[in-house]
C-alpha cells in the first residue's frame, strides 16, 4: 500500500461524520443512512483508480453518495412533492414572491431568531430531494454552485433554481411553524410596514 | 434609490449570500443594501434562514457503522 492509498483513505474517512449527516437529511432515516453511506465508502474505495489526487475529494464522494441515493434508496421511499420538484410555473413563483413581499417584516425577521434546530430538520425534510440535497449541500457544506452541480449532475442553472425554490419554500415552511408557535401573525401589522417602505421604493 | 438597484439586489440576492457573484457586483449590491432597509430586510432574513440551515448537520456517525466502513476498506486492500 503506497502513501497515495493512504492520504486517500485517512482523507476519505475525514469526511464519514459529514457524510452521514447528509445522509441522514437525504434518507430520511438511520438505517438507511448508514446503508447508503457504507455503499458510498464502498464505492469510493473500489472506484478509487478514478479520482485524480489533488482535486476535491470531498466533493466526489459527495457525488457517489448522491448518485447512489439516487439509483437506490430513492426508488423505495415515499416520495412527496417529487414529481413536481422541477416543474413548478413561473407563475406560481411570482404568486410566492408576491406573497412573500408581503409578509415581509421585521417581525418575521424577529420570528427566525425563535426556530430550533429541530423545526429546521422538519421543514427540510418538507422539500423535495432535489432542493433539499441543493439547499443542504450549498448551506451545510458550503459547497459552490459548480461543486454542487458536479454532484447532482446537473447545469449550474438548474442549482440556482432548486435553491431558489427550495428555500423559498422552506422560508414559508418556517413562517408556517413560527405562526402554529404563536411567534407571529403574518397578516396585519406585516402587511402594513411593507406596504409603507415598499411603496417607496416602487418594487410591489 | 433606483428602481433598476433593488431589482439587481433582490434577483440576486442567493447570489450575493452564496458569495456567487463578482467582485464589482457584490460591492454593487453591498452598498446597496446599506442604504435599501426593504432589501437589507430581505437580505437579513434569507441570511439568517442559511445560517439556520447550516445547523441542520453535525450528526455524527455511530461507532458500528465506522467498524463497518473500516471492514469494507480491508476487504476492499484486500481485492487489490
Amino acid at each position: 500500500m503506497n502513501d497515495t492509498t493512504i492520504d486517500f483513505e485517512t482523507e476519505a474517512l475525514s469526511y464519514m461524520d459529514q457524510l452521514y449527516a447528509a445522509a441522514l437529511r437525504m434518507t430520511r432515516n438511520g438505517a438507511d443512512a448508514e446503508d447508503l453511506v457504507q455503499e458510498t465508502y464502498a464505492k469510493a474505495f473500489k472506484g478509487q483508480d478514478k479520482f485524480t489526487p489533488g482535486t476535491n475529494l470531498k466533493a466526489w464522494l459527495y457525488r457517489i453518495q448522491t448518485n447512489a441515493f439516487i439509483n437506490t434508496y430513492r426508488k423505495k421511499q415515499r416520495e412527496p412533492k417529487r414529481s413536481d420538484a422541477d416543474t413548478i410555473e413561473d407563475w406560481q413563483l411570482a404568486a410566492a414572491a408576491e406573497h412573500q413581499s408581503r409578509g415581509l417584516s421585521s417581525a418575521e425577521d424577529a420570528a427566525l431568531d425563535m426556530i430550533g434546530d429541530i423545526e429546521i430538520k422538519d421543514a427540510l425534510m418538507e422539500l423535495s430531494d432535489e432542493f433539499r440535497m441543493a439547499v443542504y449541500l450549498s448551506d451545510v457544506e458550503g459547497f459552490a454552485y459548480k461543486e454542487i452541480a458536479d454532484i447532482m449532475d446537473t447545469p449550474v442553472g438548474t442549482v440556482m433554481s432548486r435553491l431558489h425554490r427550495g428555500r423559498k419554500l422552506l422560508r414559508e415552511q418556517l413562517g408556517d411553524y413560527a405562526a402554529a408557535r404563536g411567534i407571529t401573525d403574518k397578516r396585519p401589522a406585516a402587511q402594513e410596514t411593507t406596504e409603507e417602505v415598499c411603496r417607496g421604493k416602487g418594487r410591489m | 434609490m433606483a428602481k433598476g438597484e433593488c431589482d439587481e439586489a433582490l434577483d440576486r440576492l442567493f447570489e450575493f449570500i452564496d458569495h456567487e457573484l463578482p467582485e464589482d457586483q457584490l460591492r454593487r449590491i453591498g452598498d446597496h443594501l446599506k442604504e435599501c432597509p426593504p432589501c437589507e430586510t430581505e437580505h437579513r432574513i434569507n441570511e439568517k434562514i442559511k445560517n439556520l440551515v447550516a445547523r441542520a448537520g453535525g450528526d455524527v456517525a455511530p461507532e458500528a457503522l465506522r467498524d463497518r466502513i473500516l471492514v469494507t476498506i480491508q476487504s476492499a486492500r484486500d481485492d487489490a
